[in-house]
């Protein structure tokens, strides 16, 4: 299978725009009203400079040279005060509308992201990739709520801002307005060059954070094999170097950062200098009023503010869309087998399964595809009620023949058949009703019993559960139970021992009583009592379904109807126990060695 | 300190630029532009002023944000230091007690919690200074005026207070929804193949789907408030500014100000926002860092309890480990070991057979001092004793530093090691050899070979008593024969107690101790108790049962 970290580079290789448009066309909220959101955001940012213009008019035709003018000072004031209310509303506006559009866009968007794992194919769920996975839904749509509920804010308001204030600056004087944008023009620069220092030093110091993390994490769940080999102060002092180490970080990416906020600063008194000095050069000849060149300078301070806003959302944003590539390259990824368009039902009652001339390899990790296929040519009839083991060493392609059964992926050539109709025309919600796989360790989700056992069966009732595990001949084992059928099972089960919670899985199999049961069977070491409860479930489970057992200890085979062998991926034997050990084959082999590693005899 | 300085450096000259803009108004613009003359002297001075005061105050921001993050940092690496040593300190029995996610998040995120509020401190003192020295400069160039804007000055700030204080509430509320969805997300994406062996993806995106709801819901709640009060911030200042100017205008009428009084007055107050919005940002972390720090004073104030190690007697002569009359519990009333009289020979070796539960667990951790006995003493022969477990622990560090383990031993110990646990060809085959990285970022070890770098590190301190919780499991039964077979040769005088399960592997101990409801049934070798013991014989056929296939026969 491609990995996901090929997928992403998939994605990395979109540029931005792409990228963005993809976004948009993900989650269509965005777009919707958004010229309406634009224009709030610039009755908004007119409401910001107000105060400038009111000041340089008062000062221009309030403040004149024979007196105060109050008449036209009161209108002015009562202009101005009318000015700033209509303009935060426009601005409150912009951002509820923002707000609302943008926490619905990426509900939306999650809400398919996690649509579509789930429907990857199994391949895609490994357990390294799963913390991956976790993290598209969960931090990677963080950091687009983050960007929206800050950068996507700031481009938003602060480029109408911006937009007004030039307008207004060049309405003025557009030679001193020229020259203020030429002096300030090289903050972006200095800015942009901090920047990128700073997001090199925060990446290094993240790092060492968890670095950190992962050395206090290594204290706590190793503190019994430290303690038994009193390797502690050792390792205290490995995690307080790494302590240290992440100090030294964090201290320089914060020093780099401090320089930040200040050029910021030193450009606005540049450019005010710049523009006062000018200003007062060239003398009331340009028309320029005392007025509007204090104006200027309010409009300079407000021209530059958004500047240094704008290169830290600028990181963000770059953040924001590494977050959105890795989103869009999640739905990308193919999906599971493709769900039939007109699929046709499969028959009553206990079903057969028959497999021709089926060849399966999995994708290549992107090398090449010369991997040798896991499964070869192999043929099989299964007829419907039949109780078959699965067996050959590990590698031999039982459990993947297994997963093809249940379609959890499709051959690359020959078919699959059940009752006859092809997998690729049966419908999802059919074949799993009709077909449950019991997975080797058995999963169970941090919950009841009860609703553990329900998973299988939505709407299953308190009796239904109960008569199924009557049926499994378990009721003796729920009353260790400390709560029956409501005791709670832990996360992943831990409550349980894994032959309870093997046993679960038997019993929530029987509740969605299915025709056709794939059972992959544990491996762990379980206590005798279990052992003989799960035996007896099992048998009882089986009755009167067509059961494939990927069988790991040959006591299965030899409980079976059928037993066949795979080696590299082939078929090599087919028969019953009694007649392949007869044979002396590979099955023969098999059964001696496992007949040695369990004597009982001392010798 | 020098935090503390440079933050007041900043807040003076805040309101410097003020007077300094006055200063240029007054002197520069007003009569070079009403008046029609100015000396080129002040037009330069002006220029010099504004550019001079702007660079001592963005170097105040500079000193105080270094220095502020230097005090920062340097108290956060202390208390994880601290925190650390406490958790090696503590024994096997406190770690017990506690969630492990639990007690890693007190020497990391909540170290990281506590200190958060230090670094505002600096700036809120200078924001405090800002204020006050401002306030006065108000009341100083225009008593009635800056009354006025004085009075501003507390409105903004409880605004402030009470936005934080409610909008906290939502951004409390959508962390934990956010905590919820995560949680709900690992485990249907861990347990796909239930979800999918039912055909269940609809549904659990669904589930999903209405956590996911709720936290949208917190979370626009929040972005809703603040839009509100955002714009409520910023109109606040500015009507207050028109204000200024329409009373500004009786007061230059009446001659009392000048014109640059007035614009250095707005000026003044719309640098004053900023740092009052901030001010309400750090009040607002302050419950979060107070949490913090309360946990993580928790673990440092609680005494380090003794080391059960310390308890251990020195075994004698011909005495390899020996229990007498032990009992051991975690709960009240269920005891895991009660009464156990054990004398194991030196250089035997004993399997402990039994079901889960029985105690064999604990009777290993007893013999290796990291649990000590509730009543009855424990004794064992001088020299190193190692215990492997049953979960082998790895550090991400290299194969090297996982054997060595804190200890000194050459390449040559190492290798010698890992060939009496079998571990030599996997480890050739691996690139770089015994300098290969293992764990998150290095290469993942299957079971096996993670217990035979386990067993290695028990091997190379060639310890007199060596104890090991069903440790070969998770090899085939052919190598952990040879495994067992070569510990014999290895470590010929050494005492060893095994937890097993394998009748193969049980068959090779001298001795099997029978282990049944916390109390030793029986004792004796495998073919005796096979023949004496009924239990032991419905277990031993349980185990048999129980065989896995051989890998790769």
């Amino acid at each position: 299978m491609p990995g996901l970290l090929e997928d992403e580079e998939l994605g990395g290789r979109l540029g931005t725009t792409h990228i963005l448009s993809r976004g948009v066309q993900e989650a269509p909220r965005l777009r919707q009203g958004f010229a309406l959101t634009l224009s709030y955001a610039l009755i908004g940012a007119a409401g910001r400079v107000v105060i400038p213009i009111t000041v340089q008019q008062a000062i221009d035709h309030g403040f004149t040279a024979q007196g105060v003018r109050m008449g036209f000072v009161a209108v002015l004031c009562a202009i101005a005060g009318t000015a700033v209310v209509i303009g935060t509303l426009g601005q409150r506006a912009a951002v509820l509308r923002l707000g609302r559009r943008s926490e619905g866009a990426l509900y939306d968007l999650r809400v398919r992201v996690i649509a579509h794992i789930h429907r990857l194919s199994l391949a895609d769920h490994s357990d390294e990739r799963r913390g991956a996975l976790v993290a598209r839904v969960t931090s990677d749509v963080e950091t687009l709520a983050e960007f929206f509920q800050w950068g996507g804010l700031a481009w938003l308001l602060d480029g109408a801002l911006m937009l007004i204030v030039a307008g207004v600056m060049l309405s003025y004087d557009w030679l001193l307005a020229l020259i203020a944008f030429a002096v300030a023009l090289p903050l972006v620069w200095v800015l942009r060059m901090v920047q990128s220092h700073l997001g090199a030093a925060y990446d290094r110091a993240r790092s060492r954070n968890a670095d950190l993390l992962g050395a206090v994490t290594e204290v706590v769940t190793g503190a019994e094999t430290l303690r038994a080999y009193g390797a502690g102060p050792v390792m205290a002092a490995r995690t307080r170097v790494v302590a240290k180490q992440r100090a030294d970080a964090f201290v320089r990416a914060g020093t780099i950062g401090a320089f930040l906020f200040p050029s910021g600063e030193v450009f606005s008194a540049l450019t005010v200098a710049a523009v006062v000095g000018v200003g007062v050069a060239r003398g009331t000849a340009g028309g320029l009023t005392a007025g509007a060149l204090v104006g200027f300078v309010f409009l300079t301070y407000r021209f530059l503010e958004p500047i240094a806003e704008f290169t830290e959302v600028l990181d963000q944003t770059q953040t924001a869309v590494a977050g959105l590539r890795r989103l869009i390259g999640i739905l990308d990824l193919p999906i599971g087998p493709p769900r039939p368009t007109s699929p046709r039902p499969l028959p009553e009652g206990p079903l057969s399964i028959h497999v021709n001339d089926v060849t399966f390899r999995y994708r290549s990790r992107g090398e090449v595809d010369d991997d040798e296929p896991v499964l070869t040519g192999v043929s099989v009839m299964i007829p419907a009620g039949q109780q078959v083991a699965l067996v050959g060493s590990t590698g031999s392609g039982k459990t993947t023949l297994g997963r093809l059964l249940a379609r959890l992926a499709d051959p690359l050539a020959g078919q699959i058949a059940l009752g006859g109709v092809p997998l690729t025309f049966v419908a999802n919600e059919e074949l799993r009703r009709r077909l449950v796989v019991v997975p080797q360790e058995p999963f169970l989700f941090d919950d009841t019993i009860a609703s553990n056992l329900g998973f299988a069966r939505p709407g299953s009732s308190l009796g239904d559960l109960e008569r199924a595990v009557a049926a499994l001949d378990l009721d003796e084992w729920l009353a260790t139970m400390p709560e029956g059928l409501q005791t709670m099972v832990g996360e992943r089960g831990s409550q349980l021992s894994a032959g309870e919670r093997q046993l679960v899985a038997l019993l929530r199999a029987s509740v969605a009583d299915p025709d056709v049961l794939i059972l992959d069977e544990a491996t762990s070491s379980v206590d005798a009592l279990t052992e003989v409860r799960m035996a007896r479930a099992l048998e009882r489970l089986a009755e009167g379904r067509t059961t494939i057992a990927i069988a790991h200890r040959l006591s299965t085979a030899m409980r079976a109807d059928r037993v066949l062998v795979l080696e590299r991926g082939r078929l090599v034997e087919d028969g019953a126990h009694g007649d392949l050990v007869a044979a002396d084959g590979r099955y023969a082999e098999l059964f001696a060695a496992w007949v040695s590693s369990t004597s009982t005899d001392a010798d | 300190m020098v935090a503390v300085a440079g933050s007041s450096v900043f807040a003076l000259c805040t309101v410097a630029s003020a007077v300094v803009l006055r200063w240029v108004i007054d002197h520069v613009i007003d009569p070079s532009l009403r008046q029609g003359h100015v000396g080129t002297g002040a037009v330069l001075a002006g220029m010099g002023l504004v550019i001079g005061v702007g660079i001592i105050r963005a170097g105040g921001v500079v000193v105080r944000r270094t220095w502020a993050g230097i005090a920062h940092w340097r108290i956060a690496e202390t208390l994880n230091g601290e925190v650390v040593d406490r958790l090696v300190d503590q024994p096997v029995s406190w770690h017990q007690r506690r969630p492990s996610g639990d007690l890693a998040a007190r020497g990391g995120v909540d170290v990281d919690a506590s200190v958060d509020v230090l670094s505002p401190l600096p700036f809120a003192t200078g924001v405090v200074l800002l204020v006050f020295v401002s306030s006065i400069w108000l009341l100083v160039i225009d008593v009635p005026l800056g009354l006025f804007a004085v009075a501003i000055f507390p409105v903004l700030i409880a605004i402030n207070i009470t936005y934080q204080h409610r909008v906290d509430r939502f951004y409390t509320q959508a962390q934990s929804h956010l905590g919820d969805l995560s949680a709900a997300v690992h485990e249907s994406f861990e347990g796909v193949q239930v979800v999918k062996a039912f055909g269940a993806e609809e549904r659990e995106t669904e589930r999903l789907s209405v956590i996911a709801a709720r936290l949208r819901e917190a979370r626009t709640s929040a972005v809703l408030l603040k839009g509100s009060f955002d714009a409520l911030l910023d109109a606040i200042p500015a009507l207050a500014n028109v204000a200024l100017v329409l009373l500004g205008a009786f007061r230059i009428r009446s001659g009392s100000i000048t014109i640059g009084d007035l614009a250095s007055m707005i000026y003044m107050f719309t640098l004053l926002v900023f740092p009052l919005r901030l001010i309400g940002f750090a009040l607002s972390a302050l419950p979060h860092s107070l949490a913090g720090w309360g946990r993580v004073r928790e673990v440092l104030d609680e005494p380090v309890e003794p080391d059960p190690g310390a308890s251990i007697r020195r075994a004698a002569g011909d005495v390899g480990v020996s229990f007498a009359g032990v009992s051991y519990q975690f709960e009240v009333d269920r005891p895991v070991l009660s009464d156990i009289d054990l004398v194991v020979a030196r250089g035997s070796t004993v399997a402990l057979v039994g079901t889960t539960g029985s105690g064999k667990t604990t009777l290993l951790r007893l013999a290796a001092g990291l649990l000590g006995p509730d009543s009855g003493e424990v004794a064992a022969a001088d020299g190193a004793r190692a215990i492997v477990l049953q979960e082998a622990f790895l550090l991400g560090a290299s194969l090297r530093e996982n054997i060595a383990f804190g200890g000194e031993f050459g390449d040559e110990e190492i290798w010698a090691a890992l060939d009496a646990a079998e571990g030599r060809d996997f480890v050739e085959d691996l690139p770089r050899q015994l300098d290969t990285e293992v764990g998150e970022r290095g290469v993942s070890l299957s079971g096996g070979q993670r217990q035979r770098v386990a067993l290695a590190r028990a091997l190379v301190r060639r310890p007199t008593v060596l104890l090991m919780d069903d440790t070969t499991s998770a090899l085939d039964p052919a190598t952990e024969a040879r495994v067992v077979a070569r510990l014999r040769d290895a470590l010929s005088d050494a005492t060893v107690l095994m937890v097993a399960s394998r009748p193969s592997t049980i068959a090779l101990a001298d001795r099997v101790v029978f282990l049944n409801d916390a109390r030793i049934e029986a004792t004796g070798t495998h073919v005796e108790l096979l023949v004496a013991n009924e239990t032991y014989r419905s277990i031993m056929e349980a185990f048999e049962l129980d065989r896995t296939t051989p890998e790769g026969v």
